[in-house]
């Protein structure tokens, strides 16, 4: 008996994951067969990507501030003595461009622009105003979900790409203002071991980023329950799903790609 | 609105780009048209990175730019100059160590005295660069050798060869001698003290009106041989005057000895006293004739 109940708990919850791999897969291709609406994706595209893009140019750049600043004056304070000073530099450039920038600026987007999608879309779900699309003949998907995808793939790697340079930027005044490196080892570092593929990395991982905010929390808009409370579950399982899944997709970029970035 | 957002999402886009690609090309590069290229060939291993410092005699005028492995046993090395820096004619390169933890920098160092430069996409000739840190674990191994080396040999003497026996023995003796020098010393300390105290107690026996008396038959002594050297110095002024009179030849004494008319005479006389006397010996009756009766 008890193996039978196990057994049942045991099916279920895959029979759940892989409903929930298999409702993600017909919502991608729904969007991907949105794609033929061009009358309607287009202009919303452009909405979403002031909304995600230059919305958050703030908001990153305060981010990126901080950490860039904290990372360079925890980098000097943990060299010990005989460490050239330069090392901060590459230290923190490697840290802030190949794992913190995007990373912090796509889990700060998540909470500003995921939470705000699922809870849009939500909303339009649970007062009926995806139905009365459909009903006006509009794809739901091309007007709310594509534009969203677009405009976060393409805004990511334009807000992670300020956020590196912003990051940098404060590292540099943070180390030539309250420590002891100068402009020139700080350079020195940020010199070593670069090449561009580098920044290109950076970028990929920006735009799967961009893209897992806007797909996982469209889409759980898309599904939200009715009523407020369901709204609220959706817009956080969101942000979980897509902290986990920005998380997940950190680590296949970097398995993927690691090798290539070493100069 | 719509006219609106399209400006500013494309205004952001282009930052972004310009950013970046400015951003990469400044690092990867140093800038547009902020260098040219020089070259050096090292060879493998030399731990050579993108972006480590050129170092001109210990100015930073530039960073490596490119290395690319040479089939041959080499590394070509592409260093970024920046343009005001010119590198002058007869500099060698040489990788040395940039801190202590590996990384590396190309160290250029020119000769002195050398007005000419190399032009722009020469080869730099390599030279010989400081010890690295491997060159240091190396030399303090063989240190670290030896030192083992003289350890077990010291281990040996001392330890294996009874050299600490010896030691302990000689140390012994050394003790013995030196109690044997000290009893040595406190019996010559006790004789010393021993005449030091008869030499206090015969001084304390003088009798200072003894020493008076003495001193004054010396002080009266001291007078006597005064008054006799003055008598002296008085006879030997009268000596003196004798004989000046003798060398001047006036008085009897005087003629005596220096008139050479007197000693004619008195050999003269001689002779005569020597024929006198050969002939009262041989006919003495000549001269003598004794007649008792």
């Amino acid at each position: 008996m008890p193996i039978a109940a196990t057994w049942r708990t045991l099916h279920k919850g895959a029979s759940a994951v892989l409903r929930e791999f298999g409702e993600h897969g017909y919502y991608l291709r729904d969007i991907v067969r949105s794609a033929r609406e061009t009358d309607t994706w287009p202009r919303e595209t452009i909405r979403q990507m002031r909304v995600i893009g230059v919305e958050s140019v703030l908001l990153t750049i305060i981010v990126a501030g901080f950490l860039g600043g904290v990372t360079a004056f925890q980098t000097r304070f943990q060299l010990f003595p005989g460490v050239q000073l330069s090392a901060v530099g590459l230290i923190a450039r490697q840290s802030i461009v190949l794992e913190l920038g995007p990373l912090l600026t796509a889990l700060v987007l998540t909470g500003r622009v995921g939470a705000r999608m699922t809870a849009e879309i939500g909303t339009m779900r649970v007062t009926e105003q995806i139905d009365a699309l459909e009903t006006l003949a509009y794809d739901p998907v091309a007007f709310l979900s594509l534009p969203r995808v677009l405009a976060a793939v393409i805004m990511l790697p334009a807000l992670v790409m300020l956020a590196n340079v912003a990051a940098l930027v404060s590292a540099w005044l943070t180390l030539v203002l309250a420590t002891d490196v100068r402009t020139v080892d700080f350079v020195e570092g940020l010199r070593i071991s670069f090449i561009p593929f580098q920044v290109i990395y950076s970028l990929i991982k920006a735009t799967c980023f961009g893209a897992a905010i806007a797909f996982v929390c469209s889409y759980q808009g898309y599904i939200a329950q009715a009523g407020a409370e369901g709204v609220g579950k959706a817009t956080a399982r969101a942000v979980v799903i897509t902290s986990v899944a920005i998380l997940t997709l950190d680590a296949i970029v970097a398995a993927v790609f690691a090798p290539f970035v070493q100069a | 609105m719509k006219r609106r957002d399209e400006v500013l999402v494309g205004l952001l886009l282009i930052v972004s780009v310009a950013v970046g690609v400015a951003g990469t090309v400044w690092l990867a590069r140093g800038g547009l048209s902020s260098g040219y290229d020089m070259y050096a060939r090292f060879p493998w291993g030399a731990g050579l990175k993108n972006g480590q410092p050129v170092l001109l005699a210990g100015v930073n005028i530039g960073f490596v730019k490119g290395v690319k492995l040479d089939p041959n046993g080499t590394l070509v090395v592409t260093l970024a100059i920046n343009n005001e820096y010119q590198v002058p004619s007869q500099t060698t390169a040489a990788v040395e160590p940039n801190g202590i933890f590996g990384d590396q920098l190309i160290a250029l160092t020119p000769t002195r005295s050398v007005t000419t430069f190399m032009a722009k996409g020469d080869t730099i000739p390599v030279g010989k660069g400081t010890p690295t840190t491997g060159d240091l674990l190396s030399k303090a191994d063989s240190i670290a050798l030896d030192v083992e080396s003289i350890t077990a040999a010291v281990r040996d003497e001392f330890v294996s060869g009874g050299g600490i026996a010896d030691l302990r023995k000689v140390t012994g003796e050394m003790a013995a001698l030196v109690a044997e020098l000290g009893q040595i010393a406190s019996a010559q300390s006790r004789e010393l003290t021993i005449t030091q105290q008869k030499l206090r107690a015969t001084l304390a026996a003088v009798d200072s009106a003894v020493v008076d008396s003495t001193m004054r038959s010396i002080r009266t002594s001291t007078a006597n041989v005064a008054a006799i050297t003055e008598e002296l110095q008085h006879a030997q002024g009268q000596v003196r005057s004798m004989l000046t009179k003798l060398d001047n030849g006036t008085g009897t004494a005087g003629k005596l000895l220096n008139d050479p008319t007197v000693y004619a005479r008195l050999d003269s006389l001689l002779m005569r006293l020597d024929s006198l006397a050969i002939d009262v010996k041989a006919n003495p009756r000549r001269y003598i004739n004794l007649r008792v009766f």
